[in-house]
């Protein structure tokens, strides 16, 4: 029998290294005995991971059909001088674009799902702007509030996952007045001039909400007040 | 049979442990430790097949199917045949499917070996090792041993008895609750994962008796000491990371409740106890991490505070709000606070579920005993140990890389004047 020169431990008679350290066992009188059977079986089993593919399959074969049918009874039967059906097939596309693709992609991180859960939306309102003959509220109103939203987003689902809880309730509630703003310019550039009102009064009501939370975030005397007070 | 109205129809709850432990149970991951007896002479497949089917029907909680209710899962007794014996495999502890024909007991064979596994819902180790312990009797009468039924093995010619299935965590608890605080995060000793799925075992074999007269030295029992040892190795390892602010290491040790609260029950039972050390205090010797961890076990390991443990968790069991929350979205919240929470305060697991004895007539036809606990939620290593006679067997398993935490470990015991034999299943 041999012992590692590195841990000191005995080890089998057919280790060729110790299995804590990786030394190789080096031992002249004693040479490693690779016949005897092994303490351990060689055989694996591979277990499956989780099929996700036939929900994937399943998912693809709903939409896909509920799509494609309401094109076929567009074309066929109902009023065929308005392509409605076009909103129905592009809702279906959304939502594969929602629930399969994050089956079929499992190892993409997930900030680039939720990129492309957002194109999928811009896609869909883009359809219906060509649908409806919207192509002047999509540049002007629906495509700027999509990028607001997007960015504000993506941000949060970037930053989130690393923060504390009290860093997560500032940066939702720092993100929501952000979004306010955006949206309130948005929507009175679309109607005429910027005139500011309501997005003031929720950023107001937002910042007095983020202000405490700073200064208990930035306090640490206080911030273990406040754990204690609250268990957390 | 039953206080409970659905045994009429042979269906029961999960107790609360078991709640937990299905909630959690995904694709990769589930609560599975397996249980080892390695016999002295090569395993007999066809006369353990029989002992098998002759002790099962004695053990009915054992031989289950997982159902899924729209409010809970429950168990429903499984008619089909089986569980068959199987030939041993590399990776042990593999997960279980709920929606699969999956036992969640299983029984496999290599050379002098046989082993157990079991979906932890369905017992706790020291349940687990009654149906162990009486297997092993019955196999070695099918081999044409005289056997009593001492030390713990139960008569399978008696019809299984009631008792042995109670919810125990139910008949304990109190009027009143105490909602806890949470405990604070530990260093998560998490390493590089291995390809899905895989379980590194290593195995360290000591002495008792050197073991108990070391950790007496220290002036500890030895499962103390060996948490302590633990304890240090993952504090060196969390040194070496050179992080800018140390995390507590804290341990999960599992205690039997069985002693402080009399039940036969052989479903789950246990709490955790949760030793820890702060490095951010300073660093401490390996006597210092003794004593704290010989202290604190001392200090809360009493029956008022692990009362009031379990009517907390009883108490939200039956929070009537939360049952009638339908089972994906209970699923889903209790893995998701488990995965924020329940595993955060843990570095790592410790289990020791003690002593094996057997009957005078059985000792020479076994070795020693073996005990794996399956993979973490997390990717880390995990530590079990049981003794048998004058064999301690201290198993490493994770899906981790790395083997720092083993090595140092055993490298402690080494250097404290101990004998430590090592074998692993890694093939480099
Ligand atoms: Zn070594």
């Amino acid at each position: 029998m041999s012992y590692c020169v590195n841990c000191g431990v005995e080890l089998d008679k057919d280790a060729a290294r110790c299995p804590l350290c990786q030394t190789p066992v080096v031992n002249p009188v004693c040479p490693v005995d690779t016949t005897i059977p092994p303490n351990f079986p060689v055989e694996r089993r591979e277990v499956e991971p989780v099929n996700r593919r036939e929900l994937a399959l399943l998912l693809t074969a709903m939409l896909g059909c509920a799509g494609g049918c309401c094109v076929l009874l567009n074309v066929l039967f109902w009023w065929r001088e308005m392509p409605w059906s076009a909103i129905v097939a592009g809702a279906c596309a959304m939502l594969w674009v929602w629930t399969v693709v994050p089956l079929l992609l499992r190892r993409v991180p997930s900030l680039v799902l939720v990129g492309l859960d957002l194109l999928a939306v811009a896609g869909f309102l883009y359809l219906i702007a060509l649908a409806v003959d919207g192509l002047d509220w999509l540049v002007r109103l629906a495509l700027p509030i999509w990028f607001g939203c997007g960015v504000v987003l993506l941000f949060l689902w970037y930053i989130l996952p690393r923060r504390s809880i009290l860093s997560r309730c500032m940066l939702i509630l720092g993100g929501c007045v952000v979004l306010m703003l955006w949206l309130e310019l948005c929507i009175d550039l679309f109607l005429g001039s910027y005139q500011p009102m309501w997005s003031i009064v929720v950023a107001a009501v937002g910042l007095t909400l983020v202000l405490p939370l700073l200064v208990i975030r930035y306090r640490p005397d206080l911030r273990r007040e406040v754990r204690r007070r609250f268990h957390f | 049979m039953g206080r409970r109205g659905g045994h009429d129809k042979g269906w029961f709850q999960l107790d609360n442990a078991a709640m937990m432990y299905s909630a959690i149970q995904s694709g990769n991951y589930s609560a599975v430790y397996r249980f080892s007896a390695v016999m002295t002479k090569e395993v007999d497949t066809q006369a353990l097949q029989r002992a098998i089917d002759r002790t099962l029907p004695r053990f009915p909680g054992f031989h289950v199917k997982i159902r899924k209710g729209v409010f809970w899962y429950y168990f429903e007794p499984d008619d089909s045949p089986g569980p068959f014996l199987q030939k041993d495999i590399q990776n042990p502890c593999q997960p279980v499917y709920f929606q699969n024909k999956d036992q969640l007991i299983r029984f496999f064979y290599y050379r002098h070996r046989i082993s157990m596994e079991v979906f932890h819902a369905l017992a706790d180790g020291g349940g687990a090792l009654v149906l162990f312990k009486t297997l092993l009797a019955v196999y070695l009468r099918e081999l044409g041993e005289e056997i009593p039924n001492q030390e713990g093995i139960l008569d399978v010619e008696e019809a299984p008895d009631p008792q042995e299935w109670e919810d125990a965590y139910a008949r304990y608890t109190r009027k009143r609750v105490r909602l806890g605080r949470s405990d604070p995060k530990a260093y998560p000793c998490t390493g590089t994962p291995e390809p899905f799925y895989t379980l590194n075992v290593t195995m360290g074999f000591v002495s008792v008796q050197a073991l108990r007269q070391v950790a007496k030295g220290h002036g500890a029992s030895i499962t103390e000491y060996l948490a302590a040892v633990l304890i240090q190795s993952i504090l060196a390892r969390q040194r070496r990371e050179g992080r800018r602010r140390e995390l507590p290491v804290a341990l999960a040790i599992p205690i039997n409740l069985r002693p402080y609260f009399p039940s036969r029950t052989l479903r789950n039972f246990i709490l955790t106890v949760r030793p820890s050390i702060d490095p951010e205090l300073g660093d401490y010797t390996l006597e210092e991490i003794i004593s704290q961890v010989h202290h604190h076990m001392r200090l809360h390991i009493n029956r008022q505070e692990m009362q009031g443990v379990i009517t907390r968790n009883v108490f939200f069991q039956r929070f009537l709000p939360l049952q009638l929350i339908p089972v994906p979205v209970k699923n889903f919240v209790v893995d998701l606070a488990y995965r924020l929470a329940g595993n955060r305060p843990y570095s790592t697991t410790y289990t020791n579920p003690g002593a094996f004895r057997v009957p005078k007539e059985m000792e020479p036809h076994i070795q020693h005993m073996e005990v794996v606990l399956g993979q973490s939620y997390a990717p880390r290593v995990n530590c079990a140990s049981i003794s048998y006679g004058d064999t301690m067997e201290i198993t490493f398993a994770g899906t981790v890389k790395e083997t720092d935490v083993e090595r140092d470990f055993f490298r402690t015991l080494v250097r404290d004047g101990l004998h430590v034999k090592v074998t692993s299943n890694r093939r480099e």
